[in-house]
């Protein structure tokens, strides 16, 4: 019991210590539209340090995020493009104005402590990064719901969790929080392990396509990998054509291969053939319309038949 | 990214800037910099430690599964069974302008990948890259035909295979800047990636009766795909070349008594050209693109009686454009709209082939029904900030699909939706949502083509009326700096109010919540839940009217936990468990048990690790993953059990998964 005591008592002292630790700026008492209009001032003003990085990094070297910039791209001096080739700290956190006269002048500050609004916070990067990939950012559902670039993004760092093919599925579901689960349905793509990522389908930064799909359509995005379905083929099965999400969801289903239901109901919810297709099926396995593949038994090739006698997608 | 010169003040867009500043949200873009002072010339950076040479890790990976079954490759994510090795590279290099990186994960194994990237930033960049991706669709799938150059020839033994495919993907792809060359703002791309995929899928023939079987795959996907992008200080363009090419190695499948039995997947091809641009003037976005397709299959049919042709000349244009327009009013209110038309004109030609089951309307022959689809979507949005922290969005939707050969030949869709954002509580973010949509459309009617067989109550979900109501919600608790709670909650429902037969209503609920801890510097913790219910009614009409539920149900939980303050912060200790179970019960003619036949599975997945620094350079850590999993189908049965029918058998899984990894790795800076 002693021992829980004592356990418990240098967690309280740990997390109280980890509490007063967190250091808050002196531009907090601001409200962002306060801190806004102050930054707009200084950005229009245009004093820029003098030094550039060297008057920044005077007091900001110790702080290891901080010099992380030099080791990525953003940090590239060589590269006429990187900021630190051009105005280096203040390209971002904009003119250091008397900042650097007490540090109780603010700067333009990322990430989930910034009062900034994510639009004025994107800007930054915008200023650059108005390539065909922000194309469509602006009508985008992440700018209208208002995430800010280093929400996703981490520029002070080697590794942009963003960009990185191991981490950018934990980078989207750290919000979309149902398609992580999705991932550990019976029946979904290969997400789990990195072997597929959210970015093979959707284009976060937006897309001209409904859902920020990264091909014109939906079809046309899931032939990216699933060629063999495109067609068009001779006999069509209307709902394929028309739309691969009619029958499956594509993050994950408790039925397999992702279907919306299992046949024969999901062939049932279209299908009402007298006699055929609207058999009542009270039991699995029991028929050979219920067991193996049901309807699917005949009817295999459902994405499409190219066989001259294969309008029923049997053969 | 486009060349910037920060010293070039643009002073159209400054007095923009000026004058908006009290309507507009802040641009702090480089190019609105008011740089008139500057003098880069003093710029020092005596204190900037920009890297140059190698930086990253290099490792490999040691280690041994073992699983009662070959399906857990999909749950370890490695590889099948016995000893594994694998490569893992994260390095950089830097120098001299110059930089590239290789990334490698657990190349080697039947999951893994590299990727190679090189370049001069600014200007070009190559890169290449590989991987492999299998999964296993079923195993132990017992069939008596044995496939081999198109004959599917029964044998008296039964031949035991993994429905498992594996994905070997290859790319290469070049950008350039001509940027530093030309002093234009125009870049360019080009990028060639080639798919082979082998394995077995699960098939299914008739001849007369049904057949299931393990179709051999051997297919490759070929795509390519360039671009110029040219842009300027307020407008960007790109036009673009996208191709694909399916083929598929293996032909039509025949048995020793029947012919041609089962067509093999027509080799297609697809080709794109796109136009795309968007235009700034100052709080507006405009925004524009033109795609322009055709896929084209003209593969060789299955000759035989009543076939008038040797191959088809299948080819379907497509179109499709889109227009976007947003606008900041005032640092309250921004407004946007978006139009989308899309056609799918269908030109294949059309002929009378003979078909093996009579039909009462078109007798032996049959016409193929070439589709055309028309599609006509118009979004408009509004996003207004009642008070400081409290935004409401709103928005209608419409979208109109029109079809050929279709039971009805138009559809269209009205929806309204709102949001509520609400950031004014200190530590709290809440997101409220609701949305109403009804679709309706021509008359619902079978048509010439398809009237004798259908049932005339039927109405095709996709097609049918239906009004969805969906409400969600959000919030997002910080507490304390180290502690955050994660909440959402969503209930839709589908009424299908004009269907008698078919899917009436559907409806979609769930929550999820989270939390993550870091307790201490070193101790993070973090847990997870949720569940979702799917619930469909449907029915159906035989020699009277029968009616199924189906409850489909899922749950997920997790938790884990790292600590890494162990031996000086030598040693790194982590947990992860996770639980998830999905469960469809389906209840025909009034049950709402699950009569139909048992349909889920589960699993429960457990990591332990630990990572030690043998010293700064070197690391090694050790990773357990055990797999409980299991998946049960009432529908799999055994291959002969049900008369006129042959199966694969019994395809459910139950089992037991371990594996055990080593892996060292060398940090080069």
């Amino acid at each position: 019991m002693k021992k829980i005591i004592t356990a418990f008592t240098v967690g309280v002292i740990s997390i109280l210590g980890l509490v007063s630790s967190v250091q808050a700026t002196p531009w907090d008492n601001l409200s962002s539209e306060q801190l806004e209009a102050r930054l707009v001032d200084k950005f229009s003003a245009g004093k820029y340090s003098t030094k550039g990085a060297d008057s920044c990094l005077m007091c900001h070297k110790k702080n290891t995020k901080v010099m992380a910039i030099f080791d990525g791209v953003h940090g590239n001096m060589s590269n006429s493009k990187s900021p630190m080739a051009g105005l280096q700290c203040e390209a971002c956190h904009g003119p250091i104005g008397t900042h650097n006269r007490g540090g109780k002048e603010p700067m333009i500050g990322f990430g989930p402590d910034s009062k900034l609004s994510a639009a004025s916070q994107n800007s930054v990067c915008q200023g650059c990064h108005n390539d065909p990939k922000q194309m469509a950012w602006h009508n985008s559902t992440h700018n209208l719901e208002e995430v800010a670039c280093s929400d996703c993004h981490n520029v002070h760092g080697a590794k942009d969790p963003a960009l990185d093919r191991l981490t950018v599925n934990d980078t989207c579901t750290s919000c979309h929080t149902r398609a992580k689960a999705d991932m550990h349905k019976r029946s979904s793509h290969p997400m789990k392990w990195d072997q597929m990522t959210c970015i093979d389908c959707h284009s976060p930064h937006g897309s001209m396509t409904e859902s920020a799909l990264i091909k014109p359509s939906l079809n046309e995005t899931c032939a990216e990998c699933h060629a063999d379905k495109r067609g068009p083929f001779l006999w069509e099965h209307a709902p394929v054509m028309e739309d691969c999400s009619s029958c499956h969801s594509p993050h994950g289903s408790v039925n397999e291969n992702l279907l919306k239901s299992r046949a024969p109901q999901l062939c049932q919810q279209c299908h009402a053939d007298d006699g055929h297709a609207s058999r009542v099926s009270s039991q699995a396995g029991l028929d050979a319309f219920s067991a193996g593949k049901s309807c699917l038994n005949c009817h295999s090739k459902i994405h499409g038949s190219n066989h001259p006698a294969g309008s029923n997608f049997a053969r | 990214m486009r060349s910037i010169n920060p010293f070039s003040l643009n002073l159209i867009t400054l007095a923009l800037l000026c004058s908006g500043t009290s309507a507009l949200a802040a641009d702090f873009g480089i190019q609105h910099a008011n740089t008139s002072a500057i003098n880069q010339a003093s710029y020092q950076c005596k204190r900037c430690v920009e890297p140059q040479g190698h930086s990253g890790s290099v490792g490999v990976s040691v280690g041994a599964i073992d699983a009662d079954d070959n399906h857990a490759i999909n749950q370890l994510g490695t590889d099948t069974d016995g000893a594994v090795a694998g490569v893992n590279s994260d390095v950089a290099y830097q120098g001299s302008g110059y930089r590239a990186n290789v990334q490698a994960h657990q190349l080697g194994m039947d999951n893994g990948f590299i990727q190679m990237q090189a370049g001069k930033p600014g200007q070009y960049k190559f890169d290449l890259d590989y991987q492999t991706i299998t999964t296993n669709h079923g195993s132990n799938a017992a069939t008596n035909l044995w496939q081999n150059n198109g004959m599917l020839t029964p044998s008296e033994q039964t031949r035991i295979l993994d429905l498992e495919l594996q994905r070997q993907r290859s790319g290469i792809g070049f950008e350039y800047d001509f940027a530093s060359v030309l002093g234009l703002g125009l870049s360019s791309y080009a990028r060639y990636n080639h798919e082979e995929k082998t394995g077995h899928r699960s098939a299914s023939l008739t001849s007369p009766s049904p057949i299931n079987f393990a179709n051999a795959v051997d297919e490759t996907t070929d795509k390519f795909s360039a671009g110029v992008v040219l842009d300027g200080s307020n407008w960007l363009s790109e036009l673009s070349y996208h191709g694909s090419r399916y083929g598929n190695n293996l032909g039509d499948l025949s048995l020793p008594y029947a012919p041609d039995v089962y067509s093999a997947t027509p080799d297609n091809q697809a080709h794109q050209v796109a136009l795309s641009g968007q235009y700034r003037l100052a709080s507006s976005v405009f925004s524009g693109r033109v795609v322009t397709g055709r896929m084209i299959q003209d593969q060789d049919l299955v000759q035989m009686s009543g076939n008038p042709i040797q191959n088809w000349d299948g080819q379907v244009d497509t179109l499709n454009t889109h227009l976007a327009a947003t606008t900041r009013l005032n640092n309250r209110l921004r407004l946007g709209a978006s139009y989308d038309y899309s056609k799918r004109d269908n030109r294949s030609s059309v002929f009378d082939f003979a078909q093996y089951e009579y039909n009462p309307v078109s007798g032996a022959f049959k016409q193929n029904t070439p589709m055309d689809i028309d599609r006509q979507t118009l979004k408009t949005d509004a996003s207004y900030r009642i008070a400081s922290g409290y935004r409401l969005q709103a928005g209608y939707n419409y979208k109109q699909v029109e079809r050929s050969y279709g039971e009805r030949e138009e559809t269209r869709d009205n929806e309204l939706w709102s949001k509520l954002n609400i950031r004014a509580i200190d530590k709290l973010i809440l997101d409220f949502g609701v949305s109403y949509s009804d679709r309706g459309g021509s008359d619902y009617q079978a048509n010439e083509l398809t009237s004798e067989e259908s049932e005339s109550l039927m109405r095709k979900y996709h097609l049918a009326d239906r009004q969805r109501s969906e409400v969600n919600a959000r919030a997002s608790y910080t507490p304390l700096t180290w502690l955050t709670f994660d909440a959402s909650t969503y209930y839709a429902n589908d009424d299908y109010n004009a269907t008698d037969i078919g899917l009436t209503q559907a409806q979609d609920y769930g929550y999820d919540v989270n939390v993550h801890a870091q307790v201490t510097q070193p101790l993070a913790v973090y847990a997870f839940a949720g569940q979702q219910w799917i619930d469909s009614d449907q029915s159906g009409d035989q020699a009277s009217v029968w009616q199924a539920e189906i409850q489909d149900e899922f749950i997920n939980l997790g938790l884990g936990a790292t600590y890494s303050g162990l031996m000086q912060d030598r040693l790194t200790l982590g947990v992860d468990y996770l639980f998830a179970n999905s469960d469809s019960n389906t209840g025909v003619n009034g049950y709402s048990s699950d009569n139909y036949g048992a349909y889920y599975s589960y699993n429960h997945s457990v990591s332990l690790y630990g990572q030690y620094l043998l010293s700064p350079q070197m690391a090694l850590k050790l990773a357990y993953q055990y797999e409980r999993y299991f998946d049960t189908d009432s529908a799999s049965v055994t291959p002969d059990s049900i008369a006129g029918l042959i199966t694969l058998g019994d395809l459910n899984h139950n089992y037991n998964a371990h594996q055990l990894m080593l892996t060292f790795s060398y940090k080069l800076k």
